[in-house]
């Protein structure tokens, strides 16, 4: 378990994060999303006991940041924004090198470094020089270098980049998988469609965290659900506005041609309700359909509201 | 400092070095140039049988090797006054290593990956120091031993014996290690502020200018060779500087610069 309060990073006079306060359980896979420079990378690298914060604190499994940072480390597996492998060693041999890093040793060693050259598809390739490798293989080793010694906490940045989309379902299935086994997991991710898919929650961040929810609850952040209404008909949709305007579920509705674009509070139980309003108001309905806000709109709606930062860190 | 850490950061430096053939050709070239000249001259005064007087300037550095022929002096002068340069294997060769070592890995991104495990610093500094000056002092004592043993064979034995001298081992035993490990540290202490491995090379290539300095001074002063004072002197020197980069290096090359430093 990860617990972050009012974690702060300054370079010099500039403030990478602030602020940041938040818990990551077992099993959960947290994602922190935001743009360029929003400070991701470097609260990842804070937490992985790579560098100092300036401020705050953090526990990871139970040891705190600065003073049991040797242990954080042994148990935090981490994937770099860059691959970052031995161009002159095998894949075999920058697993191994890590192995040993991380206090692997003999056929414990061995047997870890084939089941994650297996597990990443890679174990056809474990011979060749990573020079030769492509983006994608390069980024399945780095992967298999993060899970190794079968780390308690994982920070994932970009996992899936570079990939193509069977490797990356490949990926995205096996951290499903260490979710499973109890493993806290952060993932940094520009993906919105990925991080929809694979994080339980999602940190919204430039700078600090904007919001912090399920990726259900963030996209309710950008608009209310709405139903769109298509009509048939001699009456417009006009007419059945104050109708509407009676109806309890009903937050929002505007008339468009022979459209009416109706928010409700929760759609999935007020559309039958809705339809059956309308239909007893005399409405020819020809089609319904939900227009569900996307988590993109969600996410540009958080960023756009606290305006750009020129930091790139 | 766990030498296990250390150990595994040698043997993928090590792995790493045995596979880039343009840097092992690095580490041989200047060993051998340096070996190969003045035995190319031995072999030359042997070969034409050629008379000391005609030797010009040489001549009054014959002095220094009292009752033996003078073709033997002079041999033996031109042998045992090129080994100051042996001096700068250790110098250049690990600079080169270590700053290609580290370089290499920041343009490459592969240092955060190794900091982000148990690994300190310090063994990461320790594996890459082996790693850069044991190619070095391997490289400099097996030339030491060849061309002391080639010069012998070419002309006369005493030469092989002007080169085992006592000063010249306890040169190879102590000043070339030191020399090696100073040419290292310096090589990580640029290493870590700048991103390109020519200017890297460049600044630290500052260190053989004291080497080159001694051994024109040498040959000017109208000595052969280094007494044992002189190498003792010598290695107390290069101990302080050595304790000066370490000093230097622990500010330079530390965790979170190195990150945020990188190319």
């Amino acid at each position: 378990m990860i617990v972050v309060e009012g974690l702060r990073k300054d370079f010099r006079a500039l403030t990478a994060v602030h602020d940041m306060s938040f818990t990551v359980g077992d099993g959960e896979i947290f994602g922190l999303l935001g743009p360029n420079g929003a400070g991701k990378t470097t609260t990842v690298r804070m937490l992985a006991g790579l560098i100092a914060p300036t401020a705050g604190q953090a526990t990871v499994n139970g040891h705190p940041l600065g003073d049991q940072t040797q242990e954080i480390r042994a148990i935090s597996g981490i994937l770099t924004e860059s691959p970052g492998l031995h161009e002159k060693l095998t894949a075999r041999q920058n697993l191994a090198y890590y192995g040993r890093l991380y206090g692997l040793r003999g056929s414990r060693l061995r047997d870890a470094v084939n089941r994650y050259l297996g597990v990443v598809e890679m174990s056809a390739h474990a011979d060749r020089r990573v020079a030769g490798f492509s983006k994608g293989m390069r980024q399945k080793i780095a992967i298999a270098r993060a899970l190794l010694h079968e780390p308690e906490v994982i920070y994932l940045d970009e996992p899936t980049s570079g990939l193509d989309p069977s490797a990356a379902k490949t990926v995205r299935d096996f951290v499903a998988t260490l979710r499973t086994l109890g493993r806290s997991i952060v993932v940094c991710t520009h993906n919105l469609d990925e991080a929809e898919r694979l994080c339980d929650r999602i940190g919204v961040m430039r700078g600090t965290l904007l919001r912090v929810d399920t990726p259900a609850g963030l996209r309710r952040h950008g608009r209310a659900p709405t139903v769109r209404v298509e009509l048939n008909g001699a009456r417009g949709p006009e007419s059945f506005l104050d109708r509407l305007a009676e109806l309890p579920f009903v937050t929002g509705v505007k008339a468009a041609d022979s459209t009416l674009v109706v928010e409700l509070a929760d759609p999935a139980h007020d559309t039958p309700d809705l339809v059956a309003a309308l239909v007893g108001a005399g409405a020819r309905v020809t089609a319904v359909a939900e227009d569900a806000p996307t988590l993109e709109e969600a996410y540009l709606s958080l960023v756009g509201e606290h305006g750009e930062r020129d930091t790139d860190r | 400092m766990r030498l296990g850490y250390a150990w595994a950061v040698f043997g993928k430096e090590w792995r790493d070095l045995l596979s880039n053939r343009l840097l092992l050709g690095a580490v041989a070239f200047p060993a051998l140039i340096f070996a190969a000249i003045p035995t190319g001259l031995v072999a030359w005064i042997q070969v034409h049988n050629l008379d000391p007087n005609q030797l010009g300037q040489i001549q009054q550095y014959i002095a220094n090797f009292p009752n033996v022929p003078a073709k033997l002096a002079a041999q033996g002068f031109i042998v045992t006054n090129f080994m100051a340069y042996f001096l700068l294997i250790p110098a250049m060769v690990p600079m080169a290593i270590a700053t290609q070592s580290v370089i290499g890995e920041k343009v490459a991104r592969s240092l955060e990956p190794q900091l982000a495990t148990p690994l300190e610093v310090p063994e990461l500094l320790a594996g890459k120091t082996l790693a850069a000056a044991l190619p070095a002092v391997t490289a400099t004592w097996l030339v030491f031993v060849g061309y002391g043993l080639v010069n012998g064979a070419i002309a006369d034995e005493r030469l092989t014996r002007f080169v085992f001298s006592d000063v010249w081992l306890v040169a190879m035993a102590t000043l070339v290690p030191l020399i090696c490990l100073f040419s290292v540290l310096l090589g990580i202490v640029v290493s870590s502020r700048v991103s390109d491995p020519r200017t890297a090379q460049q600044i630290g290539g500052f260190v053989v200018l004291p080497i080159i300095a001694v051994a024109i001074a040498q040959f000017f002063g109208g000595q052969a060779t280094f007494t044992m004072q002189q190498v003792l002197i010598g290695d107390l020197l290069v101990a302080g500087l050595i304790g000066l980069a370490l000093l230097i290096g622990a500010w330079a090359f530390d965790r979170e610069s190195i990150l945020t430093r990188l190319a």
